[in-house]
């Protein structure tokens, strides 16, 4: 187990060098102007630059902030929405069809609309953070309390556990394996949210920065806020899969293989 | 013996159930006493789980009554635990065995400064004492049932019904969990509605066992046991009157079978 993941993380590691070293080749024989993409060196250089002088590293915590508080509220309002709905059946029913209905709206549809009628001041980004990211937890915590095991009530109803008691220690801790994976997938949606958010907006952020470097035709400054983009969501992920490791610790190894967190 | 009447701590009073339009249990009359060992066999969906369930309180008849304790049965009562045959189902995988047992003290609202102690009693209790960490999936099925039993005992019930406890087991954790149950109910003195299709299961533990009959689900016959207590794996199941026993309940069952 442990050699196998040595292994596998040499063989990434081998994958990003050899990627950087082509990235290498295409710039030194100018297979694609500089102007769209720099050399890896003048990155690094952008990069380092940046976020030692200041404007970079502003730009990058403003966004980490924005996707993280934005998720934060998408996660509070999806489960708590999705607790409401999917633990009562007439919420259920006049619910239901709007949710399915809202639900395929993209949220960046939503932003436009949103300029025009408010602006987008800082709450009002969350807010659309919030709004686009808290689907796949609203339904994956619907979901998950209508798939509860059936005798898992019987167990309930025996000891006389009131509808509170139910949903609080039976109805929400099995939907957590959904849940969890709905928290995953957010993540991804809260940052995206937030970067387009920022391009709209103009406010600080790594969406500024990029539409700017872009304005600019600043290309090494460019893939630097790209690549910061890049391991925000890489780190995130990893943190959501060490949280999913400990939190579903209690699912057999052959349960955990097939939820890929294994 | 039971007498009809004074003695009973649970009767069915002409208990009858109907899903939709399929009657499934019919005139039901059974007293149990107190402390008493009552097993239920019969053919496969002749009614034994929805007879178990309605015991329970968690359905109510369709006519007739279940009178617990002189007064009639309205719903589930903590003082009647359930113990289930899928064992791997009843349980919160998500919580370890000490926190399955919890479950029932936090229901119930005991004390948090006297939890621990009784948990520990409990997994002692039923020989889980140094499993108190593990979860249900490292946990192979006998001890899943143990625990089960351990959290209806954390109710501190009079009555414990049991729905094929024993049914997934391999013979010989059958045999060891049939002789600590024997011990729980000699401790607890409590009364125990036991669900088997294991006819030697049901001799070799009560003290009455109810034949069903199915379509719809009726009492057919009540056999008595008068085998000596304290019952033994070898001797008992050797002893004539427990053959003979087997032998006449092996004949109602077969003749409900058709
Ligand atoms: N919830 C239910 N709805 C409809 N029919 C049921 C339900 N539960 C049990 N039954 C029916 O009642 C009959 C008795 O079932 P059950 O009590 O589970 O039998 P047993 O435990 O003896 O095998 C069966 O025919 C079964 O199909
Ligand atoms: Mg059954």
């Amino acid at each position: 187990m442990t050699l196998a993941r040595t292994i596998g993380f040499i063989a990434s590691l081998a994958v990003a060098i050899l990627f950087i070293f082509l990235w290498h080749l295409v710039t030194l024989y100018k297979l694609v102007p500089p102007v769209f993409l720099p050399p890896p060196m003048k990155t690094y250089d952008a990069l380092v630059q940046g976020l030692a002088s200041g404007p970079l590293l502003k730009a990058s915590l403003a966004t980490l902030q924005r996707m993280l508080l934005g998720w934060l509220l998408a996660c509070v309002a999806g489960v708590g929405i999705g607790a409401l709905v999917g633990t009562s059946p007439v919420l259920m029913r006049y619910l239901g069809p709007t949710l399915e209905a809202f639900r395929p709206i993209p949220a960046s549809a939503l932003i436009p609309v949103l300029i025009a009628i408010v602006g987008l001041s800082e709450g009002m980004i969350l807010s659309v953070i919030a709004f686009g990211a808290l689907w796949p937890m609203l339904l994956a915590t619907i979901h998950g309390l209508q798939s509860v095991e059936p005798l898992l009530y019987d167990v309930a109803g025996a000891l006389r556990m009131n509808m509170a008691t139910i949903i609080s220690k039976i109805g929400l801790p099995s939907a957590v394996p959904d849940i969890l994976a709905a928290m995953r997938l957010s993540l991804t949606i809260a940052l995206i949210l937030a970067t387009v958010c920022e391009m709209l907006s103009g406010n600080t952020g790594l969406g500024q920065w990029l539409l700017y470097s872009a304005r600019q035709f600043s290309s090494a400054n460019l893939f630097a806020g790209i690549l910061i983009l890049g391991v925000f969501g890489y780190l995130t992920n990893a943190l959501m899969t060490v949280a999913e490791r400990h939190l579903l610790r209690w699912k057999s190894p052959h349960e955990a293989n097939r939820a890929g967190i294994a | 013996m039971t007498q009809i009447g004074q003695t009973a701590q649970m009767r069915l009073e002409g208990v009858s159930l109907s899903y939709g339009a399929k009657l499934v249990l019919s005139d039901i009359n059974l007293d149990i006493a107190r402390g008493e060992i009552v097993s239920v066999v019969g053919p496969s969906g002749c009614g034994k789980t929805t007879s178990l369930r309605v015991l329970a309180g968690l359905v109510s008849p369709s006519g007739g009554r279940i009178v617990y304790e002189g007064t009639p049965l309205s719903g589930p009562r903590r003082d009647i635990a359930i113990v289930f045959q899928d064992y791997g189902k009843a349980l919160l995988p998500w919580r370890t065995a000490y926190q399955n047992i919890s479950l029932a003290l936090e229901t119930m609202g005991t004390d948090k400064s006297e939890r621990p102690d009784r948990i520990h009693a409990l997994l002692k209790l039923i020989g889980l004492g140094n499993h108190a960490d593990k979860f249900p999936s490292q946990m192979s099925g006998g001890m899943q049932q143990r625990l089960q039993i351990a959290r209806a005992l954390a109710q501190e019930p009079s009555v414990l019904l049991m729905d094929e406890p024993f049914g997934a087991l391999d013979a010989m954790t059958r045999q060891t969990l049939q002789d600590e149950l024997l011990t729980l109910s000699t401790k607890t003195g409590a009364t125990i509605y036991f669900v088997t299709h294991d006819l030697e299961e049901a001799v070799y533990l009560s003290d009455r066992v109810v034949g069903l009959l199915p379509n719809p689900g009726r009492v057919g016959r009540i056999f008595d046991v008068n085998l000596p207590r304290p019952r033994d794996q070898l001797t008992t199941r050797e002893s004539p009157e427990f053959l003979h026993l087997r032998h006449e309940l092996y004949q109602f069952v077969k003749g409900a079978e058709q």
